[in-house]
């Protein structure tokens, strides 16, 4: 798939007055509800260019002034088909609101757009790095549970846990932020209009980086729910 | 082309409102006792009519067995799922009952949104004859807990009272409404809405913007199974517990005396919102009567654990919203059981701030259902609801697990595509389930509907089908999937796992009409029958006055025999023989008439006939 800035958007035909339109929600001519244009993405539906760093405040503006006009309210009174469209339009413009306003979102939605989103084959693997760290604080679980099974929960070990699970959760924040100047070097190359490779290399990165994340956050969801039991 | 109303279709109450475009205000519409409150209680007469509200109140009373209250608590619920209000309420609950349930009533049963579309159907005639004009669009509002059976249930019911259900409001962002618009706040609102059955907490954010106003739901959390209602299960509980230890009487036996130590109960609640002691009193017809003092303090040791209940929800909707209760503007509180001074003070504690209670906390939901009702019926938009999905919607993978493809709180319409192909050569069916709810594993979630996909015969992984899961304004789910090699649209039959078939809701829309039609004949067998017993008694009265004595003898075998013949069909049930046989007796008794024409007596008969003519 293609990597580039904005979905190509052909100039649809109106439903209702068969003429061509250059709205994006709305026909330029008759000023119908139009038909959601196939592929389009959420970048788009927002007129927003393909980046990642999203000022949210404009981001939620947009929202609002798009879901007063396509919301089904405004359409329960109109045609059959309107209606419908309505519904596409309305429930295309939340989820791609729901999708765009977090970043963790918003850059697997991009990555997928682009097929460039491979989750890892094997989610139980840990990253090599994080290995011996991994293994230690799979032995303290598994202290926990048979100390646990026995009858016992000795202090000392939810301590461990305890700082386990604060140092993972600072490596959490750290991928984070790592993804955070992903996302600015991704606008460059957006801005910049960078060869594909480039961009390749961005978003490889990114997804190594997202994976990492989810390993971590089941890492720390696993430490977390053993220590409330 | 008729009206539209907002209704407020509650637990123990209904209401009825109406947007008045002189005050620009939305206004509650009065029964025929001048209440706007209408009881949420149906009763079926022994004739077969059906009775609504207050005069079906009373007969909780007296025929406890063709009555039902807080129906909505089995709205798009299974027999599985109801076990608990089973032992507390007397709903006589049909066997058969397995994916809906069915109530008895006398004999006949009844599914919950046939009974829902009886108090539906009543409010509709409270409006009607308010505005003299026929009303045929609501906007009927739900707890925002609800799920989709649930959802689907009270809107099938708007169908069978004859009402085209324009939208679905969630009680809390309708209460919301009402407010915002009263009081023209902006800012971050949590709405607290602890009703008869239902509890829900909604946290909104009231923005201005140069369109309008928006009103948007950041987050929202309840429980379908815990309103006012079950503080009154709590205390008959342990009333009947006290009674039975005084008295050794076990007064859970007989249904009559439930529902009179339930009204009494009830009354000392309400009263304990203002008074620190209240009498309770239980008379029995033999022996002493059962007397004990309830203090507040007491009453609030109670019903501690069951206002504490509410607050899970209150800090899960808090979390969700990504805010501390510091951030919250403004606090309102909604419905009737908001009144306890425990559950305002709790409230009050959590979020540092006093809940607002001008508006009255029954009206308010109704109200703003009646502001979202203009809205939608004038196209005139002044302000936006933009509510969310309570509960996350998932889909049963490999090993019964759930995966999520829309989160709660996304705001709605909202949707969903997942991508399906087959795993076997020449498969032709994928099987889908879909669920609703937070847990992992498929068997701890909502089944909402059971579907297989169809495919054309094909190598395995061939196929390419898209499904779309939609979650449309009224947080109903609707499916709909699309074969990406042909670009053909498929229709998908979805069963529901709960709630009633559309062949179902045909059966019952007609019915319904039947039962519109019977209603008529039956009010008018009522009618001719009170007529009949005036005029045999008038006729009963003059025959024994000594003008009766002037009669020829065929004149008085033809009387004798036609006020045999009218005591014979009024015994009957059907109105134009009964119509019929007052036309013969009153021809019969023409000249006896006449006859007594000076005396007093003869007025009842001469009158009947002048106003006939």
């Amino acid at each position: 798939m293609s990597t580039s800035i904005s979905a190509p958007t052909p100039p649809l035909v109106c439903w209702s007055c068969q003429e061509k339109s250059l709205g994006a929600h709305f026909c330029s001519n008759c000023g119908k509800i139009l038909q959601v244009p196939r592929g389009i993405d959420y970048f788009a539906f927002f007129g927003l260019p393909r980046k990642l760093r999203v000022d949210l405040d404009d981001l939620e503006k947009r929202f609002h002034e798009l879901s007063w006009r396509l919301h089904p309210d405004n359409f329960v009174r109109a045609s059959e088909r309107e209606r419908e469209l309505a519904v596409d339009h309305g429930s295309r413009l939340n989820d791609a609101y729901r999708t765009l306003r977090e970043p963790i979102a918003r850059v697997e939605y991009l990555l997928a757009l682009a097929g460039a989103r491979n989750e890892s084959q094997q989610r139980q693997q840990a990253p090599p790095e994080l290995l011996e760290e991994v293994f230690e604080l799979n032995e303290s679980l598994e202290e926990l549970r048979r100390t646990r099974a026995a009858g016992g929960a000795p202090a000392g070990l939810r301590a461990q846990l305890e700082a386990a699970r604060k140092e993972f959760q600072e490596k959490l924040a750290e991928v984070d932020a790592q993804l955070e100047r992903a996302f600015g070097e991704w606008d460059a190359a957006v801005d910049d209009q960078a060869q594909e490779d480039a961009r390749k290399k961005v978003m490889s990165r990114m997804n190594e980086l997202l994976n990492r994340r989810s390993y971590i956050r089941n890492l720390v969801g696993n430490v977390a729910q053993e220590l409330e039991t | 082309m008729g009206r539209t109303v907002g209704i407020d279709l509650g637990t123990t109450n209904s209401l009825v409102a109406y947007m008045d475009v002189t005050t620009g205000r939305p206004k509650c519409i009065p029964g025929p006792y001048g209440e706007t409150l209408c009881p949420s209680v149906v009763s079926l007469d022994a004739d077969g009519s059906v009775v609504v509200g207050e005069p079906a109140r009373r007969r909780l009373l007296t025929q406890p067995e063709r009555s039902v209250y807080s129906v909505k608590r089995l709205m798009g619920r299974g027999l599985a799922d109801v076990q608990d209000e089973l032992k507390i309420f007397p709903f006589r609950v049909d066997p058969a009952s397995e994916s809906v349930i069915r109530v008895r009533l006398g004999e006949r049963v009844f599914t919950p949104p046939e009974i829902s579309a009886f108090i539906l159907r009543e409010l509709k005639n409270w409006a009607e004859a308010y505005f003299g004009e026929s009303v045929e669009r609501a906007v009927i509002t739900v707890p925002a807990y609800f799920n989709d059976a649930q959802r689907q249930a009270t809107k099938d019911a708007g169908r069978l009272a004859g009402l085209e259900v324009l939208r679905l409001v969630n009680e809390p962002t309708a209460a919301a409404l009402a407010y915002g618009l009263h009081e023209e706040q902006r800012g971050r609102v949590a709405v607290y809405d602890l009703g008869g059955g239902t509890f829900d907490i909604s946290i909104l954010k009231l923005i201005s913007t140069s369109a309008g106003d928006i009103y948007q739901v950041l987050a929202t959390n309840g429980d379908t199974h815990l309103g006012g209602d079950d503080i009154d299960n709590l205390l008959q509980t342990i009333i009947f517990r006290d009674v039975f230890d005084a008295t050794g009487r076990d007064l859970s036996q007989d249904p009559l005396l439930v529902q009179e130590v339930r009204k009494a109960l009830i009354n000392v609640k309400h009263q304990l919102s203002t008074e620190d002691a209240v009498p309770l009193l239980i008379s029995f017809s033999d022996g002493d009567p059962f007397k004990k003092f309830i203090r507040r303090d007491t009453f609030d040791k109670l019903i501690g654990e069951f206002v504490d209940r509410t607050m899970g929800p209150v800090k899960q909707a808090m979390a969700d919203a990504r805010l501390r209760p510091a951030e919250i503007d403004e606090v309102v509180l909604v419905g009737g059981a908001t009144r306890t001074p425990l559950v305002r003070r709790t409230v009050e504690d959590f979020f540092g701030r006093k809940p607002h209670t001008e508006l009255n906390p029954d009206e308010v939901v109704a109200l703003g259902a009646a502001v979202q009702a203009d809205i939608l019926e004038s196209g005139v938009k002044s302000m936006l609801l933009l509510d969310v999905t309570p509960l996350s919607l998932g889909i049963e993978t490999y090993g019964g697990a759930v995966a999520k493809v829309i989160p709660r709180n996304s705001t709605i319409p909202a949707s969903a595509r997942e991508m399906y192909t087959t795993g076997v050569d020449n498969q032709t069916g994928i099987e889908i389930h879909v669920l609703q709810g937070e847990r992992e594993m498929a068997r701890d979630c909502r089944s909402l509907a059971r579907f297989t996909l169809k495919v054309p015969p094909a190598p395995a992984g061939l196929a390419r089908i898209e499904v779309k899961f939609l979650i449309d304004a009224n947080g109903i789910l609707q499916v709909a999937a699309r074969d990406l090699h042909s670009e053909e649209q498929r229709s998908v039959e979805v069963q529901p796992s709960y709630g009633l078939s559309g062949a179902e809701i045909e059966r019952m829309l007609e019915d319904s009409i039947q039962y519109a039609e019977q209603d008529f004949a039956e009010r008018q067998l009522i009618e001719a029958r009170n007529e009949a017993e005036i005029m045999l008694k008038a006729t009963a009265k003059v025959l024994e006055s000594e003008r009766a004595a002037e009669l020829i003898v065929e004149e008085r075998t033809a009387i004798d025999a036609a006020v045999s013949a009218l005591r014979q069909a009024a015994a009957q049930s059907d109105y134009k023989l009964v119509r019929a046989k007052i036309d013969e007796l009153n021809q019969a008794t023409m000249r006896l008439a006449e006859l007594t024409m000076n005396q007093a007596v003869s007025a009842a008969l001469e009158g009947k006939r002048l106003a006939e003519v």
